[in-house]
C-alpha cells in the first residue's frame, strides 16, 4: 500500500516569497508523524496544500496514492487547522453534525458519534449550548472532535496543542496516540518540541520553506545530536560556569538557569567534567549522560534562522500577509 | 450533492432560527401596510383646507371663484377684499396654520389666463383643484363675453365625464382599473427589491462570517467552492420564498377572517367585506417567481463575492455599494417603468440582466409586454446569471482564503483570468 501522503518536491511561493521551496516528505501508514519548525517556515502552508487548500506552484501531492489533494479524500482525513473557528452561534451538536455532513456522514451517524465524543472529552452537558458560550479551550475541544468525528484514516492537525492548558493538552494526546494503535495514520505540526518526542514516530523539521532533516526520531538523534551530559544544580552553582567555558570538555551548552545541556568535546570524558564541577563547589541534584533532546537538535539547525526571521519585523509582517 | 444540501440545510435552519427572521415576518406585512395606508393618506391629504382668495379687481371674479368652490368638499373659500398690508397679513395666518393658503385674482383672469396661489403646502390635490374651479371660470367670463348666456353656460358645463376604464392585457380585457394595476405592480417592485437587497446581503454576512472565523478552510477542504457558494445562495434564497409563503399566507388568513376582526375591533362589518386582494393571474404570479429567483441568483453571488473579498463587516458595506447602486437603478426607475411601460426606457431596462429581475415584473403587471419580449428577457437573464456566477464564483474561490487588505480591481481580475 502506498504512504497515505507524499508530498514531492512542492514549491508554493506568495507575492515574491517562497513559503513551501521544493519540499519532499512521505508519510507511511499507521505511524506519528512530526512536521517541525519555527514560526513562519512553512508547516501550515504545507498542510494547506496537502489538503487542497492552496494549490501548488509546482511539484505534486498524494494522498492514498493518487494524484490531487485532500478535497476528494475527505471523507478519510480528518483536518484540525492552525486558525480555529466555529459558527458562534450555532449549537454544539449542530456544528458537529453539520460539518461531519459536509465530509460525507449521514445525518444519524454524525448525531450519534458526536454525542459519544462530547460525551467523552466532558462537554456532555454543553452539546445544546452555543459555540460563543464555550471557553476557547472548549471550542478547541469541539473542533478537535469535528476533525476525527467521520472516523479518517488520516489525520491532519495544525498546532493541535496550542492554546491548551496541561490537562487538555493531554486528552487530546492520547486521543492521538489512541488513534495510531488503531492503525491511524497522523500527521501534525508543532513547533513545541516537547510534545513532538512524546508522540512522533518520525518527523521532519523544516525551515524556511526547505526541509533540514527527516527521518525516525532516533535516526535524527543519532546523525544530528553528539554525546551530551544534562546537569541539574541544588541551589549554588559554584563555578560551574568555568567548568562548562571550558572547551577541551565541553564543544556547547545550552543553560536553562537551574539545568544545562552539554554537548560533549570530541574526546572528552564524561567523568571529568563531574569531577570538575564537584570541585568547583556547585550542588548537584542531576548529571546524566543522554541523548540530545529534540529542542537542543532544533535550536541547532535553525536557531540563528529563526532568530533572525524574528527579529526583522518587515521580514514577519511580509510573511504574514503572504502567507493569507 | 449530499454535501450541497448539508450546505443548503444549514443556511436554511440557522436563518429560520433567528428571532430576525420571525420579527420580520410578522412586522414585515404590518410595515408594509402602514406604508401604503400612509402613502394613500398623504396623495388624499387629509380633511377640509380653508384658503383665502384676494381680488384685485372689481369685476367679482374673486366673488364668483368662491361661489364655484362652495361646492367643494375639501376646500372651504373666504373672500378677502385687497386692502394696504393685506398680503403680509394672510401670510401671517399661513405661517401660523389658521389657513391653508391664498388665491390672488385680478380683472386680467379671463384674458390673460393668470393667476396665483401661496401657500405652506402646494398639494397635489389643492392645486388640481383649483385650476379647474378657474377654468370654469374663466371659460364662463370669456363665453358671456360674447353674449351667451350664463344659465347655458352653467349647464354646459354641469355634466362631468367619467371615464370608465378597462385594461387589456396579454389579449383579454379586464375591469382591473389602471390605478390598481399600477398599485399591483409598484408592489411587486418594491417587494423584488426588498427581497433581493435583504436576502443578497445575508448571502454575504453568512460568507463573511465563514471568513472571518476561519471555519472556511475546514469547508473549502471538504467541497469545492463553487458547491459551498451554490448551496449558500440556494439556501438563502430557500429562507426568502419560505418569507414570502408566511407573508402569502398570513394576508390570505387576515382578508378571510376580516369580518370576525372587523367585528372584534367593533368597525363596520360591511366595509370590511368589500376588502379583497388584488386579483393576480396565474401567469403574473409566475413571472414574478421566475424573475425574483433568477434575480436573486443574480444579485447574491454577487453579494456572495462581496463577503468573499472583504476581510470585515465595514470593508463588505464598502464594497457592496457598486451592487447595491446596481440594484437601485431598477428601483429607482419603478415611477417611469409604470407611468410609461412601453417606452424605450422601459424595453432597455427589461433586456439587461441587472434590471430586468425588477423591470419586466413590472412591465408584464402593467401588460404591456408580449411573450416573445418575456422569453427574451428571460433568456437575457438566464445568460447574465451564468456570466455573473461563473465571475463571482472565481472571486469567491480566490477571495474566501484571502485575509489582509482588500484588492484592488487589477487584483481581482487577476483572480478571474487564473482561478
Amino acid at each position: 500500500m502506498a504512504d497515505p501522503v507524499i508530498v514531492d518536491r512542492v514549491t508554493k511561493r506568495f507575492a515574491g516569497h517562497t513559503a513551501v521551496d521544493a519540499l519532499s516528505l512521505s508519510v507511511p501508514s499507521g505511524i506519528i508523524y512530526g512536521l517541525l519548525g519555527p514560526n513562519g517556515a512553512g508547516k501550515t502552508t504545507t498542510i494547506r496544500m496537502i489538503m487542497d487548500i492552496y494549490e501548488p506552484d509546482s511539484g505534486v501531492v498524494r494522498l492514498f496514492g493518487q494524484v490531487g489533494g485532500g478535497r476528494q479524500h475527505s471523507a478519510h482525513i480528518g483536518y484540525l487547522p492552525e486558525e480555529r473557528g466555529l459558527y458562534p452561534k450555532m449549537r454544539v451538536l449542530d456544528v458537529l453534525v453539520f460539518l461531519a455532513e459536509a465530509k460525507g456522514v449521514p445525518r444519524r451517524v454524525a448525531r450519534e458519534k458526536a454525542s459519544t465524543w462530547l460525551d467523552r472529552l466532558g462537554l456532555a452537558d454543553w452539546r445544546m449550548r452555543k459555540v460563543s458560550d464555550l471557553s476557547k479551550g472548549m471550542q478547541q475541544k469541539v473542533q478537535f472532535i469535528s476533525a476525527i468525528l467521520h472516523d479518517p484514516d488520516l489525520i491532519i492537525l495544525d498546532e493541535p496543542f496550542s492554546g491548551l492548558d496541561p490537562v487538555n493538552s493531554q486528552v487530546l494526546r492520547d486521543t492521538v496516540v489512541e488513534y495510531r494503535r488503531a492503525g491511524k495514520t497522523v500527521l501534525f505540526s508543532t513547533h513545541i518540541m516537547e510534545h513532538a518526542e512524546q508522540l512522533c514516530d518520525r518527523l521532519c523539521i523544516i525551515a524556511r520553506g526547505k526541509k533540514l532533516v527527516d527521518g525516525s526520531l532516533a535516526e535524527v538523534k543519532q546523525t544530528h545530536g553528539g554525546r551530551h551530559v544534562i546537569v541539574a544544580f541544588d541551589g549554588s552553582q559554584g563555578s560551574a560556569q568555568q567548568v562548562f567555558n571550558d572547551r577541551r570538555l565541553v564543544a556547547k551548552i545550552q543553560d536553562f538557569g537551574q539545568q544545562a545541556e552539554l554537548e560533549l568535546a570530541d574526546g572528552a570524558d564524561p567523568q571529568e567534567i563531574l569531577r570538575a564541577l564537584v570541585s568547583s563547589g556547585a550542588r548537584l541534584s542531576r548529571f546524566e549522560l543522554a541523548s540530545p533532546s529534540l529542542h537542543k537538535i532544533f535550536v541547532d539547525l535553525v536557531g540563528p534562522e529563526a532568530a533572525t526571521a524574528a527579529a526583522v519585523p518587515g521580514v514577519a509582517s511580509a510573511r504574514e500577509g503572504a502567507r493569507a | 450533492m449530499h454535501k450541497v444540501w448539508a450546505i443548503i440545510r444549514r443556511e436554511f435552519v440557522e436563518r429560520v432560527r433567528t428571532k430576525w427572521f420571525w420579527v420580520s415576518a410578522i412586522l414585515g406585512p404590518v410595515l408594509f401596510a402602514g406604508i401604503i395606508v400612509f402613502q394613500i393618506m398623504q396623495s388624499v391629504g387629509g380633511g377640509v383646507r380653508n384658503i383665502a382668495i384676494v381680488d384685485t379687481g372689481s369685476l367679482g371674479y374673486g366673488a364668483q371663484i368662491g361661489e364655484a368652490l362652495g361646492a367643494s368638499r375639501t376646500l372651504r373659500a373666504k373672500t378677502v377684499k385687497l386692502s394696504p398690508g393685506v398680503l403680509d397679513s394672510l401670510t401671517g395666518l399661513v405661517e401660523s396654520k389658521q389657513i391653508n393658503g391664498y388665491l390672488i385674482v385680478s380683472d386680467s383672469l379671463p384674458t390673460e389666463g393668470k393667476a396665483e396661489y401661496r401657500a405652506s403646502n402646494l398639494s397635489l390635490q389643492t392645486i388640481e383643484e383649483l385650476q379647474r374651479t378657474l377654468n370654469r371660470v374663466v371659460v364662463k367670463a370669456r363665453l358671456q363675453s360674447k353674449g351667451v348666456n350664463p344659465p347655458v353656460v352653467d349647464w354646459a358645463q354641469a355634466l362631468r365625464v367619467n371615464l370608465d376604464q378597462k385594461k387589456i392585457a396579454h389579449g383579454r380585457t379586464t375591469t382591473e382599473s389602471a390605478g390598481e394595476s399600477f398599485i399591483l405592480a409598484y408592489v411587486m417592485a418594491i417587494l423584488l427589491f426588498m427581497a433581493i437587497l435583504l436576502y443578497g446581503v445575508n448571502v454575504m454576512s453568512s460568507v463573511l462570517e465563514e471568513k472571518t472565523t476561519r471555519i472556511i478552510e475546514v469547508l473549502v477542504s471538504s467541497l469545492r467552492p463553487f458547491q459551498l457558494m451554490l448551496g449558500k445562495v440556494i439556501g438563502a434564497g430557500a429562507v426568502s420564498f419560505f418569507q414570502f409563503v408566511i407573508w402569502g399566507v398570513s394576508a390570505r388568513l387576515l382578508i378571510s377572517l376580516r369580518v370576525p376582526i372587523a367585528r372584534a375591533l367593533g368597525a363596520d362589518t360591511a366595509s370590511a367585506q368589500t376588502m379583497t386582494l388584488p386579483h393576480i393571474p396565474f401567469a403574473t404570479l409566475a413571472v414574478f417567481m421566475a424573475f425574483f429567483l433568477g434575480g436573486f441568483l443574480l444579485y447574491s453571488s454577487m453579494f456572495a463575492a462581496v463577503g468573499a473579498m472583504s476581510s470585515n463587516e465595514q470593508e463588505a458595506r464598502q464594497a457592496q455599494q457598486p451592487v447595491t447602486y446596481l440594484l437601485m437603478i431598477s428601483y429607482l426607475s419603478i415611477i417611469g417603468l409604470t407611468n410609461d411601460p412601453s417606452s424605450t426606457f422601459a424595453r432597455t431596462l427589461s433586456i439587461v440582466p441587472f434590471t430586468s429581475p425588477i423591470a419586466t415584473p413590472v412591465r408584464w403587471t402593467a401588460g404591456s409586454m408580449g411573450t416573445g419580449e418575456l422569453l427574451a428577457s428571460l433568456a437575457m437573464l438566464v445568460i447574465g446569471i451564468l456570466g455573473v456566477t461563473w465571475i463571482a464564483a472565481r472571486i469567491y474561490r480566490v477571495g474566501i482564503l484571502m485575509t489582509g487588505k482588500r484588492p484592488t480591481m487589477k487584483e481581482l481580475v487577476r483572480w478571474v483570468r487564473t482561478a
